[in-house]
């Protein structure tokens, strides 16, 4: 009798644990859905007004490869072996998982590269953590990651916690909707279900929109994808960039109208170490000078057009 | 009238005990009564426990069975997308063929569970529920296939939604089955031990013995015959069918112990292992999915493993005590446990120190898997023990019942016989 009893309590109680502890997934983010008006980011005070694109300047020439100045960050991440860069699996052209070979690459994740080239002198020194859209600023903010580089805009508000490198990529919010829909903008959606990432700065701005759409939020923009394959929103709303990789995927999707917002494109890092800011920046000059940002656009981004002159860098 | 007649009636009985023909007309009165409810009671006792016993056997615990069955499929096909997905490029055909086999096997024990079901209650809620959300899992499976196979980054996040639907739905639905599924079992041991009746044939048999005693003292007091034969026939019979009801009902509560400590009791410890064990695995799994670090799917890994790995826990058990071919097998499975977490604390070794290629690679790679089949092998080995030692047990406690049902009423109206044939001979006398 003993036994049963024990083994009884004990097989409740395990099984209740199984089920407190799984969460959503495999790719490994938080998942909650709302209905109604986006909740605008209200809980904070208004963020020092400032101009998002301006960054810290470069500090005289690069060091060269596996060089890297004493005491300074990027000598830590050298004594590491391997920067980490947290991006998204699921932006396709930015940051997403081949399936072929189950690699991260990407836009983004090319970016991340050519840092690690300029630390190490090889791209491959890498290690990819994903992380969730709501998680990039306090990723950076609390050294998780040595730097975000995730289709993140550079805004004052996410500049009270991290630091951003100047502009690589100027982005802009579109809608992306069925081929069959009649709508020329996102106004045209009133009352229809819309779909973003929670944490992004696309989700907010649903509630901004005249017509009164719908939010819906997914952990990442697969999600939405599998939403609107399903039927179960009718639009989703982001960069531009993002939009691209999705209807590339989905032969039935068509991005309509003009950009809504600037979303100027910055990786982020901690602001503990101005140096690495400043290292990060003297980078891009130099991918923007002698073609490599070029290059890198037209491997990537070739679906969105013949790349553009790089974003100017702006400091402070 | 009706109320006229009734005081009348009690105070003619009540009349008799002042009379000698009187009081031998009670006696066959209240014999005759006790032998009819003795009868009565016997073949209620011996179908309340025999419908019980095999209704524990042939449903409540299949049912359980089931519901385990339909809960480790489901782990297992979850674990095993999230593999297939880490594998890159197609599915490996081996991780296919298993959670073919998974979804097959989920299908097919619910299918079963919804025949031991009754039509309402929150079984039957499960049931309908895992029927439906297994069918739209399976969809979402096939068009993450279908967009892997087209090499489109979307099928992963088919894959994620899928993976969703089953922990955060399907798992808790079954998790429900089997708890409601384990009730039925607490039940069905109390229909099968069917105390009322046994009582209530007890006292009868008992206060029939009782009478039959007393009538025999009474008749050797009043006349000169120290025996009369019938009664001490019937009293002999009484004697009989009383050894016989207690020495079956003893038998079949024994037995209905013995499967409920050493049957059903291990069975749910094994079956929580099971469980345990492919929840372990799939953390790992999703762990490296998710690509993110260590975050709350190994935290759940550590909780489970501490679980499983615990002194008295579902794996480290007396099991020796029931069985002692049990006992080998749950060692050899713990032991295979303990290295498969070792194996595990490489991986996240290899993750955490940036190497995540190389620690997806052991992961499923041909090493681990073996070692955690193994685990997986020896708790099967290990059900499937205590599931034929449930079965042999259950056929043995139902023996005998079908008996008492026919031969307890049969004894009850010979011992009826007896008693009026017995006192009907000195009840003439007085005429």
């Amino acid at each position: 009798m003993r036994i049963r009893a024990a083994v009884a309590l004990l097989a409740v109680a395990a099984l209740a644990g199984c089920s407190a502890d799984s969460s959503p997934m495999p790719i490994a983010k938080p998942f909650t859905t709302t209905l109604g008006p986006s909740p605008a980011t209200t809980e904070r005070p208004a963020p020092p007004k400032c101009d998002p694109r301006a960054s810290l300047a470069p500090a005289g020439a690069l060091p060269p490869p596996g060089k890297m100045p004493a005491g300074s960050y990027m000598e830590t991440i050298q004594k590491r072996g391997r920067l980490v860069l947290g991006t998204s699996q699921d932006t396709l052209l930015f940051s997403s998982r081949n399936p072929f070979n189950g690699q991260i690459e990407g836009f983004d994740v090319d970016m991340g590269r050519q840092i690690a080239q300029a630390i190490f002198g090889d791209p491959g020194k890498i290690q990819i953590k994903v992380i969730g859209y709501d998680k990039r600023v306090s990723s950076a903010a609390d050294g998780s990651v040595d730097i975000v580089a995730d289709t993140m805009t550079a805004n004052c508000e996410r500049w009270v916690d991290v630091d951003f490198s100047t502009i690589y990529y100027e982005a802009g919010q579109k809608v992306l909707v069925s081929k069959n829909s009649t709508a020329k903008t996102i106004e045209d959606l009133g009352g229809k279900r819309i779909c973003s990432v929670q944490g992004s700065t696309s989700f907010d701005r649903i509630a901004t929109v005249k017509a009164k759409p719908v939010a819906v939020a997914r952990a990442a923009f697969g999600d939405c994808l599998v939403a609107f394959q399903r039927n179960e929103v009718d639009a989703i709303t982001t960069d531009d960039t993002i939009l691209a990789g999705m209807a590339v995927q989905d032969p039935y999707a068509k991005v309509i109208g003009d950009k809504i917002s600037e979303e100027p494109y910055a990786m982020a890092m901690s602001n503990e170490h101005p140096e690495f800011t400043r290292f990060v920046n003297a980078v891009l000059e130099r991918n923007r000078a002698d073609g490599t940002w070029k290059k890198t656009y037209e491997k990537w981004l070739s679906a969105l057009g013949p790349a553009p002159t790089p974003p100017k860098a702006k400091y402070r | 009238m009706a109320l006229a007649t009734r005081p009348g009636v009690l105070r003619r009985v009540g009349g008799l005990r002042h009379t000698s023909p009187g009081r031998l007309q009670l006696f066959i009165a209240t014999l005759l009564a006790l032998g009819v409810l003795a009868g009565v009671f016997a073949g209620f006792t011996g179908s309340s426990a025999g419908s019980g016993t095999s209704d524990l056997g042939n449903r409540a615990q299949p049912l359980l069975v089931e519901a385990e069955t339909v809960y480790t499929a489901l782990a297992d096909a979850d674990t095993t997308a999230a593999q297939a997905f880490l594998a890159g490029g197609l599915e490996p055909s081996a991780l296919t063929r298993r959670y073919d086999d998974d979804l097959r096997r989920a299908a097919t024990a619910l299918t079963s569970a919804a025949r031991r079901t009754s039509q309402t209650g929150e079984a039957a809620d499960a049931v309908r529920a895992l029927s439906s959300g297994i069918a739209e899992y399976s969809a979402l499976v096939a068009t993450a296939r279908a967009n892997n196979r087209q090499g489109l980054p979307v099928g992963a996040s088919f894959l994620s939604e899928a993976s969703r639907l089953n922990r955060d739905t399907l798992q808790p639905q079954a998790r429900q089955l089997f708890e409601e599924a384990q009730r039925e079992v607490d039940d069905g041991y109390g229909r099968a031990g069917s105390v009322g009746w046994v009582a209530l044939l007890m006292l009868s048999l008992l206060a029939l013995l009782i009478t039959l005693v007393a009538a025999q003292v009474y008749l050797s007091r009043r006349t000169q015959r120290t025996f009369n034969v019938p009664l001490l026939a019937a009293t002999g019979v009484a004697l009989v069918f009383t050894i016989a009801a207690m020495s079956i009902l003893f038998t079949q509560q024994a037995r209905l112990d013995s499967t409920a400590n050493r049957g059903t009791g291990p069975m749910a410890s094994i079956a929580a292992a099971r469980i345990l064990a492919l929840q372990a695995r799939g953390d790992e799994a999703l762990t490296l999915a998710g690509r993110a670090g260590s975050g709350p799917y190994e935290q759940d890994f550590d909780t489970v493993s501490e679980r499983l790995l615990m002194p008295r826990g579902p794996m480290d058990n007396a099991y020796e005590d029931l069985d002692p071919q049990l006992g080998a097998t749950m060692n050899r499975a713990l032991s295979g446990f303990q290295s498969y977490v070792e194996a595990h604390g490489e991986v996240r070794a290899l993750d955490e120190g940036g190497n995540y290629e190389g620690a997806v690679k052991l992961a499923i790679g041909a090493e681990t898997t073996k070692t955690f089949e193994s685990v997986r092998t020896e708790l099967d080995r290990a059900m499937e023990n205590r599931k034929t030692f449930f079965t042999e047990e259950i056929d043995d406690a139902g023996d005998g019942l079908g008996l008492l049902t026919v031969g307890g009423p049969v004894l009850a109206v010979i011992i009826c016989v007896l008693a009026f044939l017995g006192l009907r001979a000195r009840l003439e006398e007085y005429r």
